[in-house]
């Protein structure tokens, strides 16, 4: 068994140096002997036995599958990201009294809060939210999720997009900008219902765009509806008035309803 | 008919044996002696009802249990050398030395009787004990003592022990609850849950289901909790005290998945449903309920924070509650920070966190409400939102609450103002009649289910049968008669 681990461990060096050279092809085929060679050891979940080498086989375990969620983030694969996550999350949660925690841990957790934010999953981001303990979310990296949760619900959109300056951790930076994308498309969902109308120069400030043709692109492929005229937009709330009309079919069904049941009572 | 007149005989027989000791807690070993004959009724007659009622019974004394009447009591039932006896022993013996060397003695001549002893009798024996340790707090050896009766369980299949056992599963759970070691028992409640499930223990069923969601909602696990939920069977209820945890337990699952409207019926639903009795109970839906009225935008009325014995507890949801219906940030966040402690002891803590968007929703309406034209500069000094883009930032607010439908206005980003639009007449619109709608089909959802509820008497419906017979007499002696009438009829003419 100790010489499985060996195995294992020289294998992850090498994985790691690749790691550093930023050679991620490499690093992808590496991971996946590592997680074969994984599958060998009896003291990782879901089996959990306790044997002599449990500690040192979940601490490899645990650094192998932090290392893949980073690397799936420099690869921009956010699938990955979500399936490594999971496989790491049973070493955070099962195994607190076995081993010491990790430096990775809340770095990690924030990162998955803000995946679960940018792919606007709120529910299960405030599931995994009621997991982390009070001293968890005083973390600098959590608390950043948490605080860009609250500005996104309230509609402080301007904070999201500074927050983008003030990432605790340099790996955040690609779902920050996924977000802004996010942002944008509330923006302008929200513009549409807010405003008649406003000015190319005013949108352009708003929506984050850095030319009118960039904008103007944006505008006949996200809302065509939209019409541009006199150097404004012009959001169409005529077309909104439904024409309102008596549900009669449904009321219909209703009543007859009303007499089943009487008729059953009487 | 036979096991009754065993009743009587081993009542006659440890009667004398009885009065020797504890003859000041006799009424309570009376008592549960009842309890024994009720239990053996209901499984000759194979009447669950009776079985709970004897529980009840028991449940009724528990306050009286000591330590010598219990011992008493299960060497009065169990058989001498059973191995239920002397697993259950230990636990009294331990202070009182001398109990075992008189009794064994006294109880020898009735072993004959007791040698063809219920399954269930054992059972409820483990049942006594348990309960005794539990409110004692000898919640170690309620641990043991539970280990023994899940494993004397697993190799009993009788549906007329399935009410007690689920009894035992609950004290087993809560023992181990009290000693803050759920996790180590969340293995096998499955696995008693999946033999449930095979054995269509319908009450152990529902018991395990709400004992496991517990257990996963101790460790805040929402997500394991919904999924074991969403993938069990959906039965009838057997016991309307699992119906209320169930639906206090679905209650903040969906709260915390976002599923307020939901939420709010489990939770006001588990707390109309619950025993006036219970008040801790209804104190915790209260809490939920809330909190998920003031998510939802409701403010709840002044009413359900004044309800006697629950005011003091209910207080800081009350400021709260203060808080977000004058849309006031500063009050808000004095209340949450003034009752923190509170509010993580209840464990509501990111809840509240939620809250704060609610706050400046309400405060949002209020201002269109009172405005019809007003300046982002205002709202944003209105609403104290302390920012160096406080402008900006009640700019985006006010766009999402117009897009989400919170408040009916629309900005002009040139003038830098928000002008509320005139909001309809809302008795113009589909709204009273849904109101309407809604409120007839609970009452006859209501209706259905009291008649759906209604029990009777179990061989009522033979007595039906013979009067059909009766009947038939009857109508068979008037068809006679008719044939006479018409016979006479036929010979006047």
């Amino acid at each position: 068994m100790d010489a499985k681990i060996a195995q294992a461990q020289a294998l992850f060096e090498k994985f790691k140096s690749c790691y550093s050279r930023k050679d991620f092809d490499t690093c992808s085929t590496l991971l996946s002997e590592l997680k074969v060679k994984l599958t060998e050891f009896q003291g990782l979940p879901p089996l959990f036995q306790q044997t002599q080498t449990a500690v040192s086989e979940l601490l490899l375990a645990r650094s192998i599958f932090e290392h893949a969620v980073v690397l799936s983030i420099l690869t921009e694969d956010q699938e990955a990201f979500e399936r490594h996550f999971l496989q790491l999350k049973p070493y955070y949660s099962d195994i607190r009294h076995l081993v010491p925690s990790s430096e990775e841990e809340y770095p990690i957790l924030g990162l998955n809060l803000l995946r679960l934010l940018v792919q606007n999953r709120i529910a299960e981001f405030h599931t995994e939210l009621e997991l982390l303990s009070p001293e968890a979310l005083k973390n600098p990296c959590i608390r950043y999720a948490v605080e860009l949760e609250q500005s996104f619900m309230e509609g402080a959109y301007n904070r999201v997009l500074t927050a983008r300056q003030s990432v605790p951790h340099e790996t955040y930076e690609y779902f920050m900008d996924l977000l802004a994308k996010t942002v944008r498309d509330e923006i302008a969902g929200c513009s549409e219902k807010a405003y008649d109308y406003f000015s190319i120069s005013d949108a352009k400030k708003m929506l984050m765009f850095s030319s009118d043709e960039e904008l103007l692109t944006y505008v006949e492929e996200e809302h065509p509806d939209w019409q541009i005229r006199d150097g404004c937009i012009h959001f169409q709330r005529a077309k909104e008035m439904v024409h309102r009309e008596i549900p009669s079919l449904q009321l219909i069904n209703q009543t007859l309803g009303y007499a089943r049941e009487l008729e059953r009572i009487v | 008919m036979a096991v009754m007149q065993d009743v009587s005989m081993k009542e006659s027989t440890t009667e004398a044996a009885d009065s020797e000791h504890s003859s000041v807690s006799s009424p309570v070993l009376q008592q549960l002696k009842v309890v024994v004959s009720q239990v053996e009724r209901g499984v000759a007659m194979k009447e669950m009802r009776l079985i709970s009622r004897a529980l009840r019974l028991m449940m009724s004394v528990r306050r009286r249990f000591r330590g010598p009447t219990l011992a008493a009591f299960i060497k009065h039932v169990l058989p001498v050398g059973s191995d239920t006896l002397s697993r259950l022993l230990p636990f009294f013996c331990k202070d009182e030395k001398d109990m075992e060397v008189d009794s064994t003695s006294s109880t020898l001549h009735v072993a004959s009787h007791k040698s063809n002893l219920l399954p269930e009798l054992e059972v409820l024996c483990y049942l006594v004990v348990l309960v005794y340790l539990v409110d004692q707090k000898q919640y170690q050896e309620a641990k043991a003592c539970s280990g023994f009766a899940i494993a004397r369980l697993k190799m009993l299949n009788r549906r007329s022990v399935d009410v007690i056992a689920s009894r035992i599963f609950f004290y087993y759970s809560l023992a181990y609850e009290k000693t803050d070691s759920l996790v180590e028992i969340r293995s096998t409640l499955l696995a008693l849950h999946r033999t449930a499930t095979l054995r269509r223990d319908e009450l152990g069923q529902e018991t395990l289901l709400n004992l496991l969601l517990r257990n996963y909602l101790h460790y805040n696990l929402y997500d394991q909790a919904e999924k074991l939920r969403s993938k069990t069977q959906q039965l009838d209820t057997h016991s309307n005290q699992q119906l209320c945890r169930y639906l206090f337990y679905l209650g903040k699952i969906r709260t915390i998945q976002l599923e307020y409207t939901d939420a709010k019926d489990s939770l006001l639903q588990a707390a109309r449903k619950a025993p006036a009795k219970a008040r801790g109970f209804h104190i915790q839906c209260s809490k939920w309920a809330a909190i998920v009225r003031l998510l939802l935008g409701e403010i709840p009325e002044r009413t359900t924070f004044m309800q006697p014995g629950m005011k003091k507890a209910l207080k800081p949801y009350f400021e709260l509650t203060n808080a977000v219906r004058i849309g006031d940030l500063s009050l808000f966040h004095m209340a949450a920070e003034k009752h923190s402690s509170v509010f993580h002891a209840d464990r509501t803590h990111n809840l509240i966190v939620r809250l704060r968007h609610n706050v400046i929703r309400t405060g949002l309406r209020n201002i269109s409400i009172s405005y019809s034209r007003i300046s982002l500069a205002d709202i944003a000094a209105k609403l104290r939102l302390n920012s160096d883009t406080a402008v900006a930032d009640a700019e985006s607010i006010v766009a999402k609450a117009v897009r989400d439908g919170g408040i009916e206005a629309s900005i002009d980003h040139a003038n830098g103002w928000m002008q509320s639009r005139e909001t309809g007449d809302i008795y113009s619109s589909n709204e009273p009649q849904l109101a309407f709608h809604s409120r007839i089909a609970f009452c006859l959802n209501t209706h259905n289910e009291a008649v759906r509820a209604l029990r009777f008497p179990p061989n009522a419906h033979k007595e039906e049968l013979e009067s059909a017979e009766k009947r038939r007499e009857r109508q068979q002696q008037e068809q006679e008669l008719a044939k006479h009438i018409a016979e006479e009829d036929e010979g006047d003419f």
